[in-house]
């Protein structure tokens, strides 16, 4: 099977690991002030929007060499009275301990965890041709009728598949693509040869 | 050309007019780094401990360590195939092997493809590799002998069917041959064997299974092969599939006997999966519960009790030791979980007793309860007196000025371990055996020259067999030396004595003109 391209996402295990401790402290705190959904969408802003736009921040950010009173001056500059206070403090956090690089890392945990609280599942629809709204609504109430689950939706595009619909969950994928299909009728052709030419009950062309 | 189109595009045509388009719903994760026989694998969250894997390409996996974020997944075949970024799926199913009757005679890898080029094995029948051992309640006492047709081990270190009895000694003091000699033995007894090689070189296997198939054993013997260039995750399940396949002999009502040669590379193997998964290695670097993986494994082997059929499977585990060294780590603790041991030892191997079987501290904790009446009554004393006469002959070599009861002993003992000697794959029935051994034990032999003893035994058979066949078969139909019988033995052998000295003593006169 080959590798599908929503899979080339680089893992690292040992800094998933490291977002996910600060994800789950950051959604505590806020969850404690009553603003979870509010500071985790401030910093998926700040992660998303502003530092791609400002390369220079980020690097900034991520620099060891930038000493860490010098990054809180410039968090203090940049959020206060902007952001809410969680936020802020959630930033001062990661730039004393040296993590502000991993801002998104850490977001994207946060949503995750956030999601998980709330019985949401991130869930990606894959399709050869890209899907228009309404398609992409139907398809969503469908998924999400026959998993009784409530979904976050995001849409990828694969040539590759062919045609149909892999939906992936979690860790369980749902697969209904013609590609799938197809390699399971050769499979299947290439295993009964090769039985029937074990068993000497293969006829051979001429 | 145009024939073969046609030909291919009906088939495809029938393949797809049958072809149910489901949706293939899969647990999938993505293999993170691999190498060395082991994968770790990011995802497949809802995966169980032991659950069987799938790569790209069908090769197997089997979960073997679940961490907080990842899979440690060992690869069960060509790992060099699978990289980095595979999708790897889980398949809800614990790893299982083909059983049966299709798998005599065969020799297989441990996942049950065969390696013989004799075709697929086919069968519908599977076992899972893994499986609980029969409980307190599903077992019986031993009480059938297992004979493997050694003079030395059936009298005295007797195995029962369902028994474990460890085979140990240092590298060439025949631990094999033992094993083998065993599974020869079983020719006519409907018993049905499993050879397990692990981490053996290939060249040793092939002489082992040229052996069996030359003494026609290969007919009920399978034949489960992890070799030294098999991966350390093959070698370290091998024993668990061979398991697998003998067990179903047993919970079908039949007797299986099977060898496992051996566990300390088994162990080795076990190790090194360990250490590269980063379990916190324990004495000699071995796991903590590298003790559990021999346990949970010989356990297995039981003898069921009459309302589960009665079956039973026998085990022979081999443990190589390095320089005589007992007490090292893995060594001891299968010596705690068999029932006895057969310890072969290097000087007596090159003395040329052969079994090098040491009678000092070889034991059988149970099989004295399968002998054979018989075979207990003849060899009842045996193997402690053959222990006293190790210390006393040491203890001789000392001073030459011996009583005349000692020199009686030591050459009664001289006369004993003669007569234990064995040839390989030359396995004898349990009624010679009692012969030759009563013939010891009695003193028999005493007036014959030591290295006679070989001659007079084989002499002493041919002459039983061809001039008073009913002396072996009173015995080897009642399983019993009575009165009767051993007087009619008695009278045999003083015979036997007659027309031997006359022999000796020039030509020979038949029988009809000595009475």
């Amino acid at each position: 099977m080959k590798r599908r391209a929503t899979d080339t996402k680089h893992v690292d295990i040992a800094a998933d690991r490291v977002a996910k401790t600060y994800a789950q402290a950051i959604v505590e705190a806020a969850e404690a002030a009553g603003c979870r959904r509010e500071v985790i969408a401030e910093l998926g802003a700040l992660a998303r929007e502003v530092m791609p736009r400002v390369p220079e921040a980020a690097a900034v950010f991520a620099s060891p060499k930038v000493p860490p009173e010098e990054k809180a001056r410039i968090i203090d500059r940049l959020a206060k009275g902007r952001l809410r206070e969680t936020s802020v403090n959630s930033l001062h956090v990661l730039a004393r301990h040296g993590r502000l690089g991993m801002l998104g890392a850490v977001v994207d945990a946060a949503e995750r965890l956030a999601d998980a609280r709330e019985g949401r599942r991130q869930a990606t629809f894959t399709t050869a041709l890209p899907l228009d709204a309404a398609e992409q609504a139907r398809i969503v109430a469908d998924t999400e009728r026959a998993l009784s689950a409530t979904l976050v939706p995001s849409f990828a595009v694969d040539p590759e598949i062919i045609g149909g619909l892999v939906v992936r969950v979690g860790d369980t994928i749902y697969d209904q693509s013609v590609a799938t299909a197809l390699s399971r009728i050769g499979g299947r052709l290439h295993e009964r040869n090769i039985h029937a030419i074990q068993n000497g009950e293969y006829s051979w062309p001429t | 050309m145009a024939n073969l189109t046609d030909e291919i595009a009906s088939v495809l045509r029938e393949e797809i007019s049958r072809f149910q388009a489901g949706i293939d719903v899969r647990e999938v994760g993505r293999v993170l780094e691999v190498g060395d026989g082991i994968a770790r694998v990011w995802g497949l969250s809802g995966v169980m401990a032991g659950e069987m894997v799938e790569f790209p390409g069908g090769i197997t996996g089997l979960a073997f360590n679940l961490e907080e974020n990842s899979v440690g997944v060992i690869i069960l075949g060509d790992y060099l195939q699978v990289t980095e970024g595979d999708e790897v799926k889980s398949t809800g199913r614990l790893l299982s092997v083909p059983v049966g009757d299709a798998v005599v005679g065969r020799v297989l890898d441990p996942l049950g493809n065969p390696l013989d080029g004799k075709g697929p094995v086919v069968t519908d029948l599977r076992r899972p590799v893994e499986t609980l051992a029969p409980g307190v309640a599903e077992r019986s006492p031993v009480r059938e002998p297992m004979q493997t047709g050694i003079k030395a081990v059936d009298a005295m270190t007797p195995i029962g069917r369902g028994q474990r009895e460890l085979i140990i000694g240092d590298r060439k003091t025949g631990k094999t041959a033992i094993g083998i000699d065993a599974i020869i033995n079983q020719k006519n007894s409907g018993v049905k064997c499993f050879y397990v090689a692990v981490g053996q070189k290939d060249s040793s296997v092939a002489v082992a299974i040229d052996t069996l198939r030359k003494y026609g054993a290969m007919d009920y013997t399978t034949v489960i092969v992890s070799g030294a260039s098999a991966a350390a995750p093959l070698q370290y399940i091998a024993p668990y599939s061979g398991t697998a396949m003998a067990e179903h002999f047993m919970y079908n009502g039949q007797h299986a006997l099977i060898v496992y040669d051996d566990l300390s590379k088994q162990a080795t193997a076990y190790r090194q999966l360990s250490l590269l998964m980063r379990r916190p290695p324990g004495r000699e670097a071995y796991p903590g519960d590298v003790f559990y993986a021999h346990s949970r494994l010989l356990e297995r082997s039981a003898k069921l009790s009459k309302e589960l059929g009665g079956g039973s499977l026998t085990s022979l585990p081999i443990i190589e030791t390095l320089e005589g060294e007992v007490s090292a780590y893995i060594p001891t603790n299968v010596i705690s979980i068999t029932d006895g041991q057969i310890y072969l030892q290097p000087d007596l191997f090159f003395a040329g007793q052969r079994p090098a079987m040491n009678a000092g501290i070889s034991v059988s904790r149970v099989g004295g309860a399968a002998q054979t009446k018989a075979m207990k009554k003849v060899a009842g004393g045996l193997r402690l007196d053959l222990a006293s006469f190790r210390e006393l002959e040491a203890f001789a070599q000392l001073g030459t000025d011996l009583d005349a009861a000692t020199q009686s002993r030591l050459d009664r003992g001289y006369r004993m371990v003669e007569l234990l000697k064995q040839g390989q794959y030359a396995p004898m029935e349990v009624v010679d055996q009692v012969l030759s051994i009563y013939a010891g034990t009695r003193g028999h032999l005493d007036e014959v020259k030591r290295d006679e003893v070989a001659d007079w035994e084989k002499g002493f058979l041919t002459f039983v067999r061809d001039q008073m066949p009913e002396v072996r078969k009173r015995i080897d139909e009642s399983k019993e030396l009575d009165a009767e019988g051993e007087r009619m033995l008695e009278a045999a052998i003083a015979e036997f004595k007659r027309q031997r000295a006359a022999k000796a003593g020039g030509g020979a006169k038949p029988l009809a003109a000595a009475r």
